[in-house]
């Protein structure tokens, strides 16, 4: 007699290899999976089914997902960029930290690193490669690397996911976020410094003093957006989901009013698009939520920790060895399918090995981040591709030193917890 | 043919209106919670299950009618890489899998939306059997889309590219 789990195993990797959605895959892996234990089928639409309808901290989901759209369609990145570029478009390779830093920004409004590479990432890379100052791929580089700052940051679309899967705090874990953020930033930053001295970037005209006053100002309203945020949520205001809602009506009041970007045609294909998008996380995590069925029934995780624990490679061994698979699986899956897949496995490891559960999860999702820019599979490598019409081989070249500066800041995110907790501790965690 | 067209871009509209006005009150349901609950003290109950209940529905209504082939989120670095007539393959055999499955085990899952009629959710007094029958149709819809690539791949036409796919979030 097969194993029925096996056998569901090897059809959902079997499904999912020949093309077919993963979130689909895993929903007929499980009903198979059922059937072959002789058990009632409809547990799979069941699961599904009061899964999601159970589930009112996913609703973020849409929510943050609607914001950034909004954001994306009113002139908002513009007047952040224009501000960035006041800030920091002085130095020598100035375009690449007005890159980053508008990352940084957008990342405090955005639980989206997709997000960000569409709408920033489009203008600025239009920026840097007018007259040829910066060649394409060096563009398409730094943005994509950029990008992956964005649900660090919180606002976060993933870590909402690794909530769900781990039972965390969302407002936890948010607030972690912050600190591996701006690291991430800072590391990106050194090393366009490193590349603008090697490659000669040229030094931009600085923003005259007198204009930084009216640049700034316009950018406010778009500022406030992240404070509104924050201190919505850990103000005890608002919980991460009506938090969510917040930053969608705060983004559209402001779009229409002060900038007036957003017309009802344009509203109606944003809530579209946002509607499409929420369809297709949505069926994602159905799929994610039937197969858990099946993986709890089975006993995996508890399984895996057991052995984990046999192999006697303490928290660090166990660390160092999560972020070599989790790299590893990044650079041929998807974020959203690794965050509610892969990890739900390992969550009662990590608790055995007495990991701090918020700590973890900022790893793995800067490790899914990571993902999205790491070759031959990765979200943001075929967006800023397509953006920019360059082939991926040249931007993949350009990327690998921005790779190399996230992984020395995901270096130090792992082996100091106490650098990832300090925000949440400041805040009342206690882990 | 150029009613049958005219009409499958009607039904698409009608389809992508109901997602735009789930999302839409959704999210202004969402704005009248936090009003009642921090302007005026009144929490309310109704809200929260209005927009789960629109939740649900945006994510299996959408994907069985509105979400695109090229949105689908998919592993499709082997996919891509093989020549059209082996993909074509996999068309078929993804399709008649997840069709077959779906299709199969739908009586089982009617049973059970049937099943939930006994129960009602705690404030809009909603029958379960109504807020779940939505599995119905998108089992069969997603199952028909599948026949569709079968089709599509039996007369030997592509009907999706590989990437670089459209935009989702992650």
């Amino acid at each position: 007699m097969i194993d029925p789990f096996v056998v569901s195993m090897v059809l959902i990797v079997g499904l999912a290899i020949c093309g077919l959605s993963v979130g689909i895959a895993m929903l007929c892996g499980s009903i198979v999976y059922l059937a072959l234990k002789g058990f009632d089928t409809s547990i799979a639409a069941e699961t599904v089914l009061q899964g999601l309808f159970g589930s009112y901290t996913l609703l973020a989901i849409p929510l943050f997902i609607l914001a950034a759209d909004i954001m994306n369609v009113g002139s908002l990145a513009d007047r952040l960029l224009r501000f960035s570029q006041a800030l920091v478009g002085r130095f020598r390779g100035g375009l690449g930290h007005v890159n980053v830093v508008s990352s940084l920004i957008f990342s405090g409004m955005s639980g989206s690193a997709v997000a960000d590479a569409v709408g920033m990432g489009r203008i600025i890379i239009g920026m840097m490669t007018r007259d040829g100052r910066y060649t394409a791929s060096y563009a398409a580089a730094i943005t994509a690397a950029s990008a992956t700052i964005g649900p660090i940051i919180p606002p976060s679309i993933p870590m909402v996911l690794y909530a769900l899967v781990s039972d965390t705090s969302i407002g936890y874990l948010f607030a972690a976020g912050i600190l591996p953020g701006l690291l991430m930033g800072l590391m990106l930053a050194v090393m366009n410094a490193v590349m603008a001295r090697r490659r000669h970037f040229p030094v931009d005209e600085a923003v005259p003093l007198r204009q930084i006053p009216g640049v700034t100002l316009r950018a406010v309203p778009a500022l406030l957006l992240p404070v509104i945020l924050l201190g919505g949520i850990y103000g005890g205001v608002m919980t991460p989901t009506e938090a969510a809602a917040m930053a969608a009506f705060y983004a559209l009041l402001i779009s229409i009013l002060l900038y007036r970007s957003v017309s009802a045609g344009q509203f109606y294909r944003t809530l579209l698009s946002s509607a499409r998008s929420t369809a297709t996380v949505g069926v994602l995590i159905a799929g994610a939520l039937a197969f858990n069925y099946v993986i709890t029934r089975e006993d995996v995780p508890d399984s895996l920790a057991t052995i984990m624990q046999g192999l006697d490679l303490g928290p660090i061994g166990f660390l160092i060895a999560i972020n070599i698979l989790f790299l590893a699986i990044g650079c041929i899956l998807e974020a959203g399918a690794i965050l509610l897949i892969i990890v739900p496995i390992f969550i009662p490891s990590v608790l055995a090995m007495g990991i701090d559960p918020v700590h973890f999860g900022v790893i793995v999702v800067v490790n899914a981040m990571l993902g999205l820019i790491t070759p031959p599979y990765g979200l943001l490598l075929f967006i800023v591709a397509s953006i920019t019409r360059q082939p991926l081989g040249a931007i993949v070249r350009d990327l690998w030193p921005f790779i190399l500066a996230l992984v020395a800041a995901l270096a130090v995110i792992t082996f100091v917890p106490g650098f990832v907790l300090f925000v949440p501790r400041l805040l009342g965690y206690q882990g | 043919m150029n009613r049958l067209e005219k009409l499958a871009g009607r039904l698409r509209g009608a389809a992508e209106l109901v997602v735009v006005l789930l999302l839409g009150s959704m999210f202004v349901t969402f704005l009248v919670q936090i009003a009642f609950r921090y302007l005026l003290s009144l929490p309310l109950g109704w809200t929260v299950e209005y927009v789960t209940m629109a939740w649900l529905w945006g994510i299996l209504f959408g994907y069985a009618f509105v979400v695109r082939d090229d949105d689908v989120i998919r592993f499709d670095l082997v996919y891509a890489a093989v020549p059209p007539p082996v993909r074509r393959g996999m068309d078929i055999l993804t399709g008649l899998a997840c069709a077959g499955i779906l299709l199969w085990s739908l009586p089982k899952a009617w049973d059970f939306v049937l099943f939930m009629g006994i129960e009602r959710t705690a404030y809009m007094r909603l029958p379960f059997d109504l807020l779940f029958a939505i599995y119905v149709p998108f089992a069969i819809a997603v199952s028909l889309r599948a026949l569709l690539g079968v089709w599509h791949a039996l007369r030997g036409e592509a009907h999706r590219p590989g990437p670089p796919r459209d935009l989702e979030h992650d």
